[in-house]
């Protein structure tokens, strides 16, 4: 186990080193990156190279890609557009999109695996069929149009929710909106989850489960959802750095001052240190649920474990 | 054994994969030496008509295709359903309703939003097709080989779509985007096949590698048979199946990954005629002038919808077994 | 009778239609005594044995018919929780594949243990110390260390031995083994059978031993019933089953055994295939494959002739199969 969690730390240096890189590439062909630094107008030619000077700009790119991670390593991740360190913008914005991901995760995990396993215990049946075709339905209508309609009906009609959230976005507010990022890949986890129960009810082992006399319940929670449930699990784990790179439309569309929002400004002003430093830490988040995903794998599964 | 063998591709078409990989061996076996190419470009019909007999009774499948095909032809040919032009707008007619002539109604700037609505399509329909093609010709040929030469090629390549999965797609388009001056289809294209290709690559280099183990591509190698003719004729037609249906299903997503970049002001922009454009437009208004936002959704969530199912559909048709 | 199966009829609704897998099947078993029910796969022999341990998938599987007598008492009149006490504890089914019937998360001492806490109300720690003592009944070396491994750990031999220590945890009176060495490599084949006959001595238990193989029946079986198409088309004590067959399966079936003094002639092989269950042909199910049909055969289905006080047929002409004893 120990040597195992070795390797996977070894394998993430390749993959974090070439996703900040690549990254690190295409900001900067974002433009000047500079151009964000003098307000709104055109820095002139002095400033400009003074500041190019100072930034360490004039270097090859991947001497400023080594220098910026010696930097990040440090924990300096530069200065936003405003002159705020990007340390300090992360730190009002991780806690709010860390928010709304757990609710969207819990989502995923209370309506996702319930419907998933009531449709996949009743195949066949108008219940099923009817989720199946709004899992379909939820995959199919983008997120930015969910996002849009329900806070139209729920903020703007009926006025059971603030259309917009409040910056700091206690998790009242955030239900909602969690619902909206979650949509997607809990259609998803219906579906997953489905079909794993759907797959294992007629596993040889349930049989045996049922021969034994155990009762239904048992049944189903001891034997058929501790095995179904391992690829959810490794779904839904696996979901977390994406729902969180990928929460700059919902945001957006609720207005919440999170790890999209400032990505989107900084990306919009041209800032390279608050898109590079928000996308590096995204992408270690990425990279550590992975980890813990794998981790858990050979937890829930001896097969792994023993392998 | 001829005759169970037939009976099994005539029957319900269980297991496709193992069945034909057993009857092509058995082609093989019969004529040591004999003309390869006979067996296996004839025997890959059966997996494909049995999945074309079951496709053609299912609903999902027939409805699916006729919403594209509805669609392909109205990008092509817009004129067929709508006279006037989407960049025609009187702002006089702002927020108005459905009328004759408009049965959508207008929307903020005056523009029929039926025409642009029909004109959406073309957008779309292109983006679509252009990025999945990109996308699976790129991710086949680099993960097919990949898969079939394994060593350094392969954890090199698996090392890369690493990389690539560890990027936001969505955040990915706004950094590569924004810049973009240049306001055409093009760009929007080239950042998906540019993004998307890794997760073809992956599908194509699984299935390379399964067929790779198959008793009749070990057979064909022994009777010495070339690489590029053991990759095309025997494992391309058996591994082709599940690139097929990855890349039915991803052309709902990227059409709509086009709409909401375009929502975010980086993909398409104004006077560009895109669902996204128009959702993101009349979002502002949405209590006066609701239609405005609504056709445009229904439009490309039907499109987007359309793609899935028909990708569920040949799913089905191809592995009951996921069923 | 400890077990009596009267006129059963199950059948299979699909998409393509209803499977008709069994066709009005009567069996008994006794107390201390072994059942053997031979036939090809598709003859209904493990759908009849899902039906009596009450594990049959419905839908798509319906019992249409008949009645399960357990005990005197007809099991398909049972409430489901009844049923289900049954289960396991009155009766316990040994299946073909250890590998996929035991739950590859859960260790065997759980899976083991979970008998004597469901059925029994015993604490999870008095149920592993069961479960220790069930392994080692069964003979598996070093039980007490190895109660805490998973299946996938253990050789297929011993996951057989645990899945027969699972089925007379609770000292069932009946125990129903579906193909149990089937999967098993040849060497282990006979060490499985051996415990099990020796179990069900001790135990003084029914067993009825489902299987393909003529050879397994010979040392262990008293009774034998064979199986084809959903019916039984012969029953006889396990002696005069092998000395003189009454029914032309039987002796297809007998005659494809491989035998030292038969060494150089070519192999019988019963010609054609099982029949499919949604036809079943008119008349013998068997006349498409009968080398001894006749007209009658095609039209008239033949009923369970009783050939002697103990043994009985299905064939029109049971007689002649009896008495030709070299074809």
């Amino acid at each position: 186990m120990g040597r195992y969690v070795v390797r996977r730390l070894l394998q993430m240096i390749p993959v974090f080193v070439g996703a900040t890189l690549l990254i690190f590439l295409m900001v900067n062909v974002m433009g000047d990156p500079i151009a964000g630094l003098c307000g709104e107008r055109a820095c002139d030619p002095a400033t400009a190279a003074q500041l190019k000077r100072e930034f360490g700009l004039d270097k090859p790119l991947w001497q400023q890609y080594l220098t910026y991670m010696g930097d990040v390593f440090t924990g300096d991740f530069g200065t936003a557009f405003n002159g705020q360190p990007v340390t300090e913008l992360m730190a009002t914005a991780f806690p709010v999109t860390i928010r709304l991901t757990i609710v969207a995760i819990l989502f995923e995990i209370v309506v996702g695996i319930t419907l998933g396993v009531v449709t996949g215990l009743r195949r066949g049946r108008p219940i099923d069929t009817t989720v199946l075709v709004g899992t379909l339905v939820v995959i199919s209508v983008p997120v930015f149009v969910t996002g849009l309609v329900l806070q139209i009906l729920l903020g703007v009609e009926w006025q059971w929710i603030q259309p917009s959230v409040s910056p700091d976005a206690p998790f009242g507010e955030l239900i909602v909106p969690g619902l909206v990022l979650a949509s997607v890949s809990l259609a998803y986890v219906t579906r997953l989850t489905r079909t794993s129960i759907a797959e294992n009810k007629r596993s040889d082992y349930v049989r045996t489960a049922i021969a034994k006399g155990l009762p239904r319940h048992r049944v189903i929670t001891r034997h058929l959802l501790r095995n179904s449930l391992i690829p959810v699990v490794t779904f839904i784990g696996t979901d977390i750095g994406a729902l969180m790179g990928g929460a700059i439309v919902t945001e957006r569309i609720f207005n919440i001052h999170g790890v999209g929002y400032q990505l989107y400004q900084g990306i919009l002003r041209q800032n390279t240190q608050t898109v590079v430093g928000f996308v590096t830490v995204l992408v270690l988040v990425f990279l550590v649920a992975n980890l813990l995903v794998d981790l858990l794998y050979a937890v829930l599964d001896p097969r792994i474990r023993y392998a | 054994m001829p005759e169970q063998s037939d009976g099994v591709i005539a029957g319900t078409g269980m297991g496709g994969g193992m069945d034909l990989a057993a009857s092509e061996a058995e082609t093989l076996e019969k004529v040591p030496g004999g003309p390869l190419g006979t067996g296996p470009a004839g025997k890959p019909r059966s997996l494909w008509s049995d999945a074309w007999h079951d496709l053609r009774r299912n609903p999902v499948f027939l409805v699916s295709s006729l919403v594209i095909l509805f669609l392909v032809v109205i990008s092509l040919w817009p004129s067929l359903i709508t006279s006037g032009s989407p960049l025609q707008c009187e702002l006089a007619k702002s927020q108005q309703g459905s009328q004759p002539g408009a049965p959508f109604g207008y929307d903020g700037q005056g523009c029929n939003v039926y025409t642009r609505t029909v004109y959406g399509a073309r957008t779309s329909v292109t983006v679509g097709v252009c990025a999945t093609l990109g996308v699976t010709i790129l991710g086949s040929v680099l993960g097919g080989l990949a898969g079939y030469y394994g060593g350094v090629w392969d954890s090199v390549l698996s090392r890369i779509t690493d990389v690539f999965f560890a990027i936001p797609v969505v955040l990915g388009g706004l950094v590569l985007l924004s810049v973009v001056t240049s306001n055409t289809v093009w760009p929007v294209i080239g950042f998906m096949v540019l993004l998307g290709w890794p997760q073809i690559s992956r599908i194509a280099r699984g299935s390379v590698i399964t067929s790779k183990q198959n008793d009749y591509v070990q057979a064909a190698r022994a009777l010495g048979a070339s690489d590029s003719r053991i990759l095309l004729r025997h494992i391309a037609p058996n591994a082709v199946a599940p690139v097929i249906v990855v890349a039915t299903i991803a052309l709902g997503t990227y059409i709509s990954l086009e709409a909401t970049l375009s929502y975010l002001g980086v993909g398409l922009k104004p006077p560009s005629v895109s669902w996204g454009i128009d959702i993101s437009a009349a979002s502002p208004y949405i209590r006066n002038a609701p239609h405005a936002l609504l056709w445009p959704s229904g439009a490309l969530a039907i499109t987007v919808l359309a793609f899935i199912m028909l990708g569920d559909a040949v799913r089905d048709a191809l592995d009951p077994k996921l069923r | 009778m400890l077990l009596e199966v009267r006129d059963l009829h199950v059948e299979f609704r699909t998409r393509d239609g209803i499977a008709r897998a069994v066709n009005g099947v009567s069996y008994g078993v006794d107390a201390g005594q072994t059942l053997a029910v031979l036939g090809e796969s598709g003859s209904g022999k493990s759908v009849t044995a899902q039906a009596v341990m009450g594990i049959l998938d419905m839908p798509p599987g319906r019992i249409t018919g008949g009645e399960i007598l357990f005990r005197g008492q007809d099991l398909l009149k049972l409430k489901e929780e009844e049923r289900r006490k049954v289960r396991g504890a009155g009766m316990a089914m040994i299946f073909q594949d250890a590998l996929s019937a035991l739950n590859p998360v859960l260790s065997v001492g759980d899976q083991l243990g979970e008998m004597f806490v469901v059925h029994r109300g015993m604490s999870k720690k008095d149920a592993r110390a069961r479960a220790v003592e069930l392994m080692e009944r069964v003979r598996i070396p070093a039980a007490a260390e190895r109660v805490r491994d998973y299946p996938h750990q253990f050789s297929g031999g011993m996951r057989q031995r645990i899945m027969i220590a699972m089925a007379l945890a609770l000292e069932p009176a009946l125990v129903i083994a579906d193909e149990p060495t089937t999967a098993l490599d040849v060497t282990v084949q006979a060490q499985i059978m051996d415990l099990l006959a020796e179990l069900q001595r001790e135990y003084a238990m029914g067993l009825i031993l489902i299987t393909h193989d003529l050879g397994v029946v010979a040392d262990v079986a008293d009774q034998i019933a064979v199986m084809y198409a959903g019916r039984i088309v012969e029953q006889a004590p396990v002696h005069d089953l092998y000395k003189a067959p009454a029914h032309p399966y039987t002796r297809g079936l007998l005659d494809s055994i491989p035998r030292l003094d038969h060494k150089g002639q070519e192999l019988y092989a019963i010609k054609g295939l099982p029949p499919n269950l949604m036809d079943i042909p008119p008349g013998c199910a068997f006349n498409p494959r009968c080398p001894m049909a006749r007209d009658v055969c095609r039209t008239d289905e033949p009923p369970l002739y009783e050939v002697s006080e103990e043994r009985a047929s299905a064939c029109h002409f049971w007689r002649e199969c009896l008495h030709d004893l070299d074809h």
